[in-house]
């Protein structure tokens, strides 16, 4: 087994390569390698969901995931998900809805959310989806709503 | 789309400088927290966030069992491994090894006993924290097991084993009021309540970086509710004056109590290892061995016997609580103080006889969690209520108005007279009407279907701040400083740990100032920027620092208001504070921006800091009888639960709850109602799926896996009334609701799964084994709670180690 390997991929939108020792950690790869330190770990055994990125668009625990196994495909992170500068809309709606707390969930709630709005679905497939992501402090009634507002939100900006 | 009541009319939404009228300010408003942009955005740094060039990492090596004699602690092998610094044991402790928050029963590394899972025998810093956590393992411990006690009802019995050689009770605590009112008591009640404990579950371990200068002095970064308990037991252990150790509270993700004493600990090992190393020290608790390691909300054993009259009048109350300390005394003697008096509820009962017993067990140890012993002792009273009611064929609701404490009959079981208004009757009807209780009552509801439908309620009279007991604590200390462009720094002594403390002293300062909330920017607290403010718990956050503020707010318009009087040509008792501007009271047309106010103080060198204090009144309380006024003010919460059970497997749904509390006063309402919602739904959990399963003291379900938090698929809807009134309170009139938010929360879950199954359950949480032993032997898995029921334990022997 090689000491470092090689992982390339792309991560919020950039071409990026990193040397790894094999058995790191996707999580770690992000938070200490590239710096981004917006996934938190929260359990270290994918039941908080706080280290939530997307992989291909797809939200995994990234304290489960191999940094070997992103090699060739798309990472983002919730420092990815703002466009053009301006957060996310599902950030902005938690922003004005009072969704955030002590903000230790929330970077992944942030990413989980901004998947489900990106797959469609209606309130109790959201609630639904939302359940792999932990948080002690809202009681997620006010996530809900900015994830609603948001995917309201969503439906009347999309071309008819 | 604006949303309903986002801003008060004339609000600060759009800010219009040039405003000529008076504004209403930003209380009670929905602006922005100011926290929310940046963690939503994942750029706030918590304390795993953080490193140093040379950094290494603790960990510490940990009993495996709860009680044995510590005969031999090798360390060789831990030394051995490759990245380690430092191994330390007791010996090596430059000052007190001594954690103990109020006894000294707990020693930071223990040296020839050990009490309960989890007692460290020894710290490692290494340049990894694999490395670090490797030789912790590989410290070797001789551990010859001793008798163990994990029932506090048996410890406190003669002849079992003692934790401590003082004995197991830690101490009494009483409320004795009126004469024996039992002969008068036509339906009386007796019942046993075994009331589990919980875990905290914040989503952000524990966690410090300690960052040594040399060995004279130390600054800790912590995530932590009380920096000054951390800054006390750092200079304990290291032997320095308080004044030598910095602590600057880190972005806090949550603590809901378990980060008030705990964090004193970790603090502790990582500044130990700092000083022996030289080195910054980071010391972030995996999450298992943060359950296994912190304090737990205390069990309790608690004895009822109530009577009421025909006409439904409670005549007596008697009530026997033992509470599970665990290993350490901690804090234990400040809860069972809260829970002693809150055990009657908000209730007019003539004859009083609470009596509340600390005992020493070699269980995990019990320390602050929101509602601090009151949620437990309410879940009691509140199902004992409902024996009653049922026993004098009334209806819970109606019961309950035949004995609230009202304006009428104020007075509570300590003998204090309540301030006025007391909105217990409010408070109830308010929730009794959103959660549609007439209307679901009348409903017919099969009696045979697998799932059953049932409405609980429940009450809770909170007592606002701390008690007398810990009254000494209670002050706090503010920094105001007018920046020269008028923007406004505010540092206070309590924290934000997710609850809103930032929204809420900037709402309050921005009020006080009469300027935008944006203009004001509040600091994360550092015990070198304001003095000893007490611990954030008790719900006093708001309530401690908003006091502070505006004293530091009074103190600074001595010095601002003349500056602004010559502007505007007036005298400074007609300068008025109002949206960004100082202006001529009566002639709101004459003003001048606050920042042009800033700008000359500043230009003529005018001092524009100020301090504030707040301490609260001395109060009169016997703590041999419980008379006198343990609190200055109260609050009230009630709260209605819907439930669906699946009698046959046992499951409970909370489906909503509706919840109305009396706030005093809002200071920002998505913090008030995020606090609401996130109290209900923590108490819905601990009610239902939040079991800490000990076997022989040990945590057997330290993960999220296993040890069941809600998640966004079981969180009830929660309906939510503000009962707002000009009584008692602290800052605008402003009353906690943190720990209210919880305390009725469960209890109220419990009356309405015992409606939806016609028996009694006297047992918490509410998991499918309790659901199916309260059903009986026809349970086709009965066998199953029986199993469970071998868990409550007679004396034991310490297992063997792993």
């Amino acid at each position: 087994m090689p000491e470092r390997i090689t992982v390339a991929l792309t991560l919020n939108g950039a071409r990026r390569s990193f040397e790894v020792a094999p058995g790191r950690r996707l999580l770690d790869l992000v938070r200490e390698d590239a710096g981004l330190i917006g996934a938190k770990e929260g359990c270290g055994a994918g039941e908080c969901g706080a280290c939530m990125v997307l992989l291909d668009g797809a939200p995994v625990t990234s304290c489960l995931v191999l940094a070997a196994s992103a090699d060739g495909h798309e990472v983002v992170t919730v420092e990815g998900l703002a466009r053009g500068g301006a957060l996310h809309p599902f950030q902005e709606a938690m922003v004005t809805h009072g969704g955030v707390q002590c903000g230790f969930c929330t970077p992944g709630i942030a990413v989980t959310g901004a998947a489900v709005l990106a797959r469609g679905g209606d309130a109790a497939d959201r609630t639904r989806l939302l359940a792999g992501n932990l948080c002690r402090c809202t009681g997620y009634a006010k996530v809900m709503e900015a994830l609603d507002d948001a995917a309201a939100k969503e439906t009347a900006d999309a071309p008819a | 789309m604006p949303r309903p009541d986002r801003q008060p009319p004339g609000g600060h939404a759009v800010p219009d400088p040039g405003s000529r009228t008076t504004d209403p300010g930003p209380l009670g408003g929905r602006h922005e927290r100011p926290d929310a942009r940046a963690k939503v955005a994942g750029s706030t740094r918590y304390v795993g966030d953080l490193a140093l060039p040379g950094m290494l990492h603790a960990a510490a090596a940990v009993a495996p069992v709860a009680s044995a004699r510590v005969a031999a602690l090798d360390t060789a092998a831990a030394r051995a491994v490759d990245g380690v610094e430092a191994v330390l044991t007791a010996a090596e402790i430059p000052g007190a090894n001594l954690v103990g928050v109020i006894f000294p029963d707990q020693p930071l590394l223990v040296t020839d006993r050990v009490r309960m899972v989890g007692d460290r025998l020894a710290l490692v810093a290494a340049r990894t924290q694999e490395a670090a956590w490797q030789a912790a393992r590989l410290v070797k411990a001789t551990l010859e097991p001793i008798p163990a006690v994990h029932d506090p009802v048996v410890a406190l019995a003669p002849g079992g084993p003692l934790v401590h050689d003082g004995g197991n009770l830690v101490r009494t605590f009483q409320v004795v009021r009126g004469a024996a009112g039992r002969r008068r008591a036509d339906v009386v009640v007796e019942a046993l309540y075994h009331v589990g404990g919980q875990e905290h579950a914040y989503l952000e371990p524990q966690g410090c970086l300690a960052i040594p200068e040399g060995r004279s002095r130390i600054t800790i970064i912590a995530s932590c509710q009380c920096p000054f308990y951390v800054q006390q037991a750092v200079a304990r252990v290291l032997g320095l004056p308080l004044a030598a150790v910095r602590v600057e509270q880190a972005p806090t993700g949550g603590g809901f109590g378990g980060k008030e004493d705990y964090p004193s600990e970790p603090a502790a090992c990582a500044a130990v290892l700092a000083f022996a190393t030289g080195r910054p020290v980071h010391f972030v608790l995996p999450r298992e061995m943060d359950m296994q390691g912190s304090t737990k909300r205390h069990a309790m054993v608690i004895r009822h016997r109530w009577g009421a009259d025909r006409d439904g009048r409670l005549r007596f109350a008697e009530v026997d609580a033992v509470l599970d300390a665990g290993a350490y005394a901690g804090i234990s003697t400040v809860v069972a103080e809260r829970a002693n008096v809150s055990a009657i509820g908000p209730y007019d009962v003539p004859s009083v006889r609470v009596t509340t017993r600390i005992a020493y067990t070699n269980n995990l140890f019990g320390g602050a969690f929101r509602g601090f012993g009151a949620p437990q002792v309410t879940w009691a009273a509140e199902a004992t209520v409902d024996r009653l009611a049922r026993a004098a064929g009334l209806d819970p609701l109606e019961f309950r108005r035949r004995n609230l404490l009202d304006d009428r009959r104020r007075r509570i079981c300590t003998g204090q007279l309540l301030r006025r208004p007391v909105l217990t009757r409010e408070c109830l009807d308010r929730a009794a009407a959103l959660a549609g209780w007439d209307e679901f009552h009348a409903r017919p509801r099969a009696a045979d279907a697998p799932t059953r439908e049932g409405m609980g309620i429940a009450l809770a009279l909170y007592g606002c701040n701390l008690h007398h007991g810990g009254q000494r604590l209670d002050r706090s200390s503010a920094v105001v400083i007018l920046q020269a462009d008028g923007s406004v720094v505010v540092r206070v002594g309590l924290t934000e740990i997710g609850q809103g403390n930032l929204a809420a002293c900037q709402t309050i300062a921005a009020q006080a100032l009469g300027v935008d909330p944006a203009a004001v920017q509040v600091w994360q607290p550092d015990t070198t920027t304001v003095a000893d403010s007490g611990p954030t718990v008790a719900s006093r956050g708001a309530h401690a620092s908003g006091m502070a503020i505006l004293d530091a707010v009074r103190r600074l318009r001595t010095r601002l208001d003349p500056v602004a009087a010559e502007l505007l040509g007036c005298r400074r008792e007609q300068v008025e504070l109002a949206a960004g501007r100082a202006q001529v009271a009566g002639a709101p047309d004459r003003s001048v921006a606050v920042a042009e106010v800033a700008a000359t103080m500043s230009a003529r060198r005018i001092e524009a800091i100020a301090t504030g204090w707040y301490r609260s009144k001395p109060r009169r309380f016997d703590p041999a009888t419980g008379a006198g006024e343990p609190y200055e003010f109260y609050a009230v919460a009630c709260h209605v639960a819907r439930v669906a059970v699946d009698r046959e497997l046992g499951v409970v749904r909370v489906e909503e709850v509706s919840a109305a509390h009396d706030v005093g006063r809002v200071i920002h309402r998505d913090a008030l109602e995020g606090q609401i919602q996130g109290g209900v739904v923590q108490g819905a959990g601990w009610a239902t799926t939040e079991r800490l399963a000990l076997d022989h003291g040990r945590l057997v379900n330290p993960s999220f896996t296993d040890y069941l938090i809600p998640t966004s698929a079981d969180a009830p809807k929660v309906n939510i009334a503000i009962v707002e009134s000009d009584g008692a309170g602290g800052p605008f009139g402003a009353k906690g609701v943190g720990e209210p938010a919880l305390i009725p929360a469960a209890a109220a879950v419990r009356n309405a799964v015992v409606e939806a199954l016609g028996v009694e359950i006297d047992t918490l949480p509410l998991t499918p084994p309790a659901i199916v032993a309260a059903l009986g032997d026809a349970h086709p898995f009965a066998w199953v709670a029986m199993e469970e029921e071998h868990e409550h334990a007679s004396p034991e022997t310490v297992a063997p180690g792993r």
